[in-house]
């Protein structure tokens, strides 16, 4: 089976990790991602400002070229998830602004575009993915962390409910792992907050780490790049705020996917990760 | 006491721009007991609403708080009146940033920070804090 997917900016740069062990992992179970031809940029973090169709314009060239492929486009990058689901909103519920654009463009692009999630697509194809599993992760904790992008707004992004989703719970369970609610898995890391206002997104994070500590994660997986940069990248900075902050790993899913189809340990990018999860692997004897 | 200058044109820029019917909300509060940014804003997003209800525009754009707002929607997702309170957001920015106002220069971005920045986060910030 061949599925179309689009990768974003990030799939290529920071989160080249996601790119690699979610194609290997899709293979794994028989599915190949194939990359969407001539894609770029989404735009990324949807502009909130009405009265600006701008940020509509690369979406519909990225739809509008998926269309050509096979109707669904399968996007791994939250933001670009939340990016291109937002703007196909907009496609299928205003028909005049999709008719100035597609004019502007000189495309054809018809609204009906299918934007799903990867965790979408693994709860559709549940079986196919469980059957993948080979590895055993049964005592690992993993603390579900949704972030803003997938979940909000709700009748656009229809993705899960955004005050208590369990979709990502479903998946760790799914992969053999053992799943940890925490209240704050769908509050904000800070976001590019980090850029100028550092401590208030630094701070975020920190609450959010905690949080899932507390609950008894023994790390964090989530599948959004930026929230993976804040919570990962700045625990170090985090620890010199607070002197009760704990190191905890941050995973993407796919990390975790790669873990448990017992694929080879350089599909698993453990170097991405700056806080080291081998000690807490080794424990549990998946390393 | 304070004097009562409504600005009218500024409540029909801000609707204009975020779509959103600013009478709609009523202040329960919720947005700002919510909001992960609200203790590091001058004035509450609750606030900032209400002042734009009022049509006290220079109360609104000497605040601080709508470049805190990290357009998470957490608000526009509890708020029991269907505000999207983050739309209302960007409609101040972006009236600071036609203005030509910014709030960030790409020059004075940490430097430390630019050597192992995400893009995405890059892009994010320069795309709603500079014009």
């Amino acid at each position: 089976m061949q599925v179309s997917y689009y990768p974003g900016c990030d799939l290529y740069t920071k989160a080249k990790v996601l790119n690699d062990s979610i194609k290997a992992a899709f293979n794994a179970v028989g599915i190949e991602l194939k990359e969407l031809a001539n894609w770029y940029c989404c735009g990324t973090t949807f502009t909130l400002a009405r009265d600006n169709k701008m940020s509509l314009i690369a979406p519909l060239r990225i739809l509008s070229r998926a269309q050509k492929e096979d109707g669904y486009l399968l996007v791994p990058c939250s933001i670009c998830y939340n990016t291109l689901k937002r703007a196909n909103y907009i496609f299928k519920n205003d028909p005049d602004t999709l008719k100035i654009i597609n004019e502007h463009l000189g495309e054809n692009y018809n609204g009906g575009e299918k934007i799903i999630h990867p965790f979408e697509f693994i709860k559709e194809h549940k079986d196919e993915f469980k059957k993948g599993v080979k590895k055993s992760l049964e005592n690992l904790k993993l603390g579900s962390y949704y972030g803003c992008y997938l979940l909000r707004p709700k009748n656009e992004v229809e993705f899960d409910d955004p005050e208590s989703p369990t979709i990502m719970e479903e998946f760790v369970q799914l992969m053999g792992a053992q799943p940890v609610t925490f209240p704050l898995k769908v509050e904000c890391c800070g976001s590019y907050l980090i850029v100028n206002s550092p401590e208030a997104a630094l701070e975020a994070s920190y609450k959010i780490l905690k949080n899932a500590r507390e609950r008894g994660a023994e790390a964090i997986v989530t599948s959004c790049p930026v929230c993976h940069y804040n919570l990962d990248n700045f625990q170090s900075k985090i620890a010199g705020m607070h002197s009760d902050h704990q190191f905890i790993p941050v995973f993407y899913f796919s990390q975790i996917m790669a873990m448990a189809f017992g694929l080879p340990v350089e599909v698993w990018g453990l170097e991405y990760n700056k806080v080291n999860p081998t000690n807490l692997l080794k424990e549990h004897k998946i390393l | 006491m304070r004097k009562l200058s409504r600005d009218k044109d500024f409540i029909l820029r801000i609707q204009e721009i975020s779509q959103q019917n600013i009478a709609d909300c009523y202040q329960c509060g919720r947005c700002t007991a919510g909001c992960p940014f609200a203790e590091f804003m001058d004035e509450p997003p609750n606030r900032i609403i209400r002042y734009i209800q009022l049509g006290y525009k220079e109360d609104v754009l000497k605040a601080h708080s709508p470049w805190f707002c990290a357009a998470c929607l957490v608000c526009e997702s509890r708020c029991p009146r269907g505000v999207d309170i983050p739309r209302i957001m960007e409609a101040v920015r972006t009236i600071h940033l036609r203005a030509k106002e910014q709030l960030i220069d790409i020059d004075k971005i940490d430097k430390e920070l630019l050597k192992d920045a995400h893009p995405l986060v890059l892009m994010s910030a320069l795309y709603k804090y500079s014009y």
